[in-house]
């Protein structure tokens, strides 16, 4: 009976354990920067207790919320406070539409598409001053942002052509999920991981089907087409986890964490079978490692300092150290490991014009952060960081697994693992 | 994932312990779920404040009549007055600046104007060695307009009645009104991350200085610097008499930025911190704990020579109470505390309460057991100790800062 009283009183977001200790509050970096949002406490478990006994009193400044999960990896209670919030936002969207702005900030895989098309096009009209002022005004996208470049050749594209045939031939195999990053602007970390990867004997396969992960269409209300998306992914990873004996790889934490948490916390979709084999290439390699499946060979001559910086999903998993023991074992990489800053875009939240100045004074502690570590470039494993630290500070920001791929040694790593 | 030495718990004597591991060279990892009750401390540190209600004025003396049971007794009463300079020193180090002496307890001031005997105390706390030699006559108590976590009627006739003239003055500037646009957040912590910049506190200073009057001393709450020391520093030259601030309402500031600034520390001297994460399983085999699997961390469990239990008393989930039984939840270790339930609780929230001494069994090595077998290479050290009361004896920091300590003598002494 006991146990019955204490398991039925616990609702899947632990609401129930909130004590009110105000701690969530002291480190959400919104309520640090502005009066309009009530703060992850308010938002969260106490405007719940309200919003149960009638949706009313839903507040629309929920959507200020930069759902960086920040409050949850605070909590000393484990209460899901931004999981709370993000069902209220979902709660409260049903029967309304989205933005045209927001709809198309969204749709990463849409917008890539048609812009890999006419990517030197594109790419030279999104940057211009003209273009700019238009979106801004017409479209409220911030036009201090510049949308990052498109690639003239999908990953995709350049996968079937250059590299696909040789993966067969490797003894191990595993499925890369490359998300819309890699696949319409930067093909080049996909490129690392497959030569890093080939490099200690894996061959590396695409899934059937891969679609964007939503994590754009989640944050922007659109949560039907996110569905739809996430039940098709979540096809193709059960066929490659189950099927083919395929652990899926990724290389970005916001797409990672939205397969693995999001799917089943926010849109319902269980995908808690395969679950343990979705996971950051980092995290597979460090454990290939740390097992001694496997050895990596660095550069003699490598010599470069860079700064860490822990992405906010990427804290939420708790997998940030996968990534920084890894590139300690890059003998000529001096590594500082930042304090964890929210860098303030949270995906498409700072391209929109009424964030921008918001976003930039989040981002403003971690700025001051990476100025005083006076290092040549900075590693993250968010696409999202990457293009915020790049325009706030100057200075390149590069994924762990492309650190990896250019200090590698690559002759002296097959050969110290035996492939010809 | 192998390192020397996994820590479970992040507060104050995980990372007292995995600094003092990190600064012999030891690789350390240490699994901290959520933030401490390190952010309910108000800015001191107390070795032993009271014995069966009586006041304790010289702590090191008293330390030798405590009961068998307490962990200062199993570390050694001989011991104490040396870990307790490393311990103050571990904590300058890290850049909180504290003040005391452990062979003689001073008095901190709680939010509610109540003074309490403490070891260590931030040098920007208001802080009394002698009552009968106050550090300030007249006192100007400065509260911010709006303000939730200062009773500050409370805390100006608490000061009367240790013997203050007090001056009350209310004030705002432009950063304070515009904060109270948002109704619920007048809280510590958001009040400082907005008055931080030079040109906020200048604005604090003009107000300060024009209301002081003939006050020898200005007291504010103590809303300045999350992270660093920077903000009170400026502000106290900018101040025209002696400034001091106030301990608050929880989460406190000062709380906080001690938190941040250990934590950094530790990263520093290349320790890992797992934020949010928490130690679910260990792997027993023969006497020595092999492995622990994390929450997040999953199917690739933490390996290392030796291990530590950090992890809290009942408010910080290191301990359990059910309906039936009080136990240790990630292992099932032995711990002491009473069966019966009757016992645990006393009516009378201020009465003296059993729970409050409940925690893990240890060995005078501070090892823990299960099913009284020894367990050769965890030990247990901080609230989640047997044998202390955190709230009637006054000893709760000074047993994680002493156990840590202690503890890491022990692991290094080992190899």
């Amino acid at each position: 009976m006991a146990d019955q009283m204490q398991l039925c009183n616990i609702s899947e977001s632990n609401f129930e354990q909130c004590t009110k200790c105000s701690i969530c509050t002291t480190v959400c970096p919104v309520a640090a920067v502005t009066t309009d949002y009530p703060g992850p406490k308010q938002a969260g478990p106490d405007g719940e207790r309200y919003r149960l006994k009638d949706p009313a009193y839903y507040d629309k400044a929920l959507k200020l919320c930069l759902n960086c999960k920040r409050c949850e990896v605070a909590c000393p209670s484990g209460v899901h406070i931004a999981d709370i919030i993000q069902k209220a936002r979902m709660r409260s969207s049903e029967g309304h539409r989205a933005s045209l702005r927001d709809t198309m900030l969204a749709n990463t895989d849409l917008l890539g598409t048609v812009a890999n098309l006419v990517a030197p096009v594109a790419n030279a009209t999104l940057g211009l001053a003209p273009t700019k002022l238009v979106m801004d005004s017409v479209m409220a996208i911030d036009k201090h942002r510049t949308f990052p470049a498109y690639s003239r050749q999908k990953f995709t594209t350049w996968f079937k052509r250059h590299a696909a045939k040789q993966q067969d031939d490797f003894g191990q195999h595993v499925s890369y999920f490359h998300g819309c990053y890699v696949n319409y602007n930067f093909p080049k970390l996909g490129q690392d991981l497959v030569k890093l990867l080939n490099a200690v004997g894996y061959g590396v396969h695409l899934l059937d089907k891969e679609q964007c992960c939503g994590v754009a269409l989640i944050a922007n209300g659109l949560y039907k087409q996110a569905k739809r998306q996430a039940r098709v992914n979540a096809d193709s990873i059960r066929k490659s986890v189950n099927t083919d004996h395929r652990t899926v790889l990724t290389t970005s934490s916001s797409c990672t964490f939205n397969l693995r948490d999001e799917y089943p916390a926010v849109l319902d979709v269980d995908t808690s079978d395969v679950r343990d084999s979705i996971m950051l290439a980092t995290r597979f390699i460090y454990n290939l490692v740390d097992e001694e499946k496997i050895k990596l060979i660095f550069k003699q001559d490598y010599k470069r300092r860079m700064a860490y910086h822990t992405a906010c999903h990427m804290q939420r998993m708790g997998w940030q150290l996968y990534s920084i023991e890894l590139l300690r074992m890059i003998p000529g990489l001096d590594l500082v490991v930042l304090e964890q800053d929210c860098c303030g875009i949270s995906g498409t939240y700072g391209f929109k014009k009424e964030n921008y100045e918001r976003s930039q004074e989040i981002g403003s502690v971690l700025f001051k952060h990476i100025a005083d570590a006076q290092v040549q470039a900075v590693t993250t494993d968010c696409e999202t960081c990457k293009w915020q630290i790049e325009m706030s500070t100057g200075l390149p920001v590069e994924n762990p697994i492309s650190v990896l791929a250019d200090a590698l040694d690559v002759e002296a790593t097959r050969q110290a693992n035996n492939i010809n | 994932m192998r390192t020397d030495t996994v820590i479970m718990g992040g507060g104050l004597s995980g990372l007292t312990c995995g600094i003092a591991l990190a600064k012999r060279g030891q690789r350390v990892t240490i699994v901290a779920s959520g933030q401490s009750t390190l952010l309910f401390n108000g800015g001191s540190m107390e070795l032993l404040g009271n014995i069966d209600g009586t006041p304790v004025t010289y702590p090191l003396e008293t330390i030798a009549s405590l009961p068998e049971g307490h962990p200062y007794r199993k570390i050694g009463a001989d011991r104490i007055a040396s870990l307790a300079d490393e311990a103050k020193q571990l904590l300058l180090d890290a850049g909180i600046n504290v003040e005391g002496d452990a062979a003689a307890n001073h008095w901190r001031v709680t939010p509610m104007g109540v003074a309490k005997h403490a070891w260590l105390t931030l040098s920007e706390n208001l802080r009394i060695d002698d009552l009968k030699q106050l550090p300030a006559r007249r006192l100007a108590l400065m509260c911010i307009r709006g303000f939730f976590d200062e009773p500050n009627s409370m805390l100006a006739n608490g000061l009367k009645e240790l013997g203050f003239e007090v001056d009350k003055h209310e004030f705002t500037t432009d950063e304070i009104t515009k904060l109270r646009r948002s109704p619920s957040e007048m809280r510590a912590a958001s009040l400082a991350k907005r008055l931080s910049s030079n040109n906020a506190l200048q604005r604090i200073a003009d107000q300060v200085n024009s209301l002081a009057g003939d006050a020898d001393m200005v007291l504010l709450p103590s809303v300045f610097g999350m992270s660093d020391n920077d903000s009170y520093d400026i502000l106290k030259n900018m101040v025209n008499k002696p400034l001091r601030l106030v301990a608050t309402l929880p989460p406190s500031v000062a709380g906080s930025r001690m938190q941040a600034m250990l934590r950094h520390y530790f990263m520093m001297l290349g320790g890992n911190y797992l934020m949010g994460d928490s130690a679910v399983k260990g792997t027993l085999e023969g006497d020595r704990l092999t492995t622990i699997t994390t929450a997040k961390l999953g199917d690739m469990p933490l390996r290392a020579d030796n291990f530590v239990l950090a992890t809290g008393s009942f408010i910080s989930r290191g301990l359990v109470a059910d309906y039936e039984r009080v136990y240790e939840p990630v292992m099932g270790l032995d711990v002491d505390a009473d069966k019966d339930r009757e016992q645990w609780t006393r009516f009378g929230v201020l009465e003296p309460q059993a729970y409050s001494r409940y925690g893990v069994t240890t060995d005078a090595t501070l090892r823990c057991a299960k099913q009284g077998k020894t367990i050769a290479n965890l030990r247990a050290i901080g609230s989640v100790l047997s044998g202390h009361d955190t709230v009637k004896m006054g000893d709760g920091t000074g047993v994680s800062l002493l156990t840590a300590l202690a503890a890491a003598h022990g692991i290094l002494s080992d190899k």
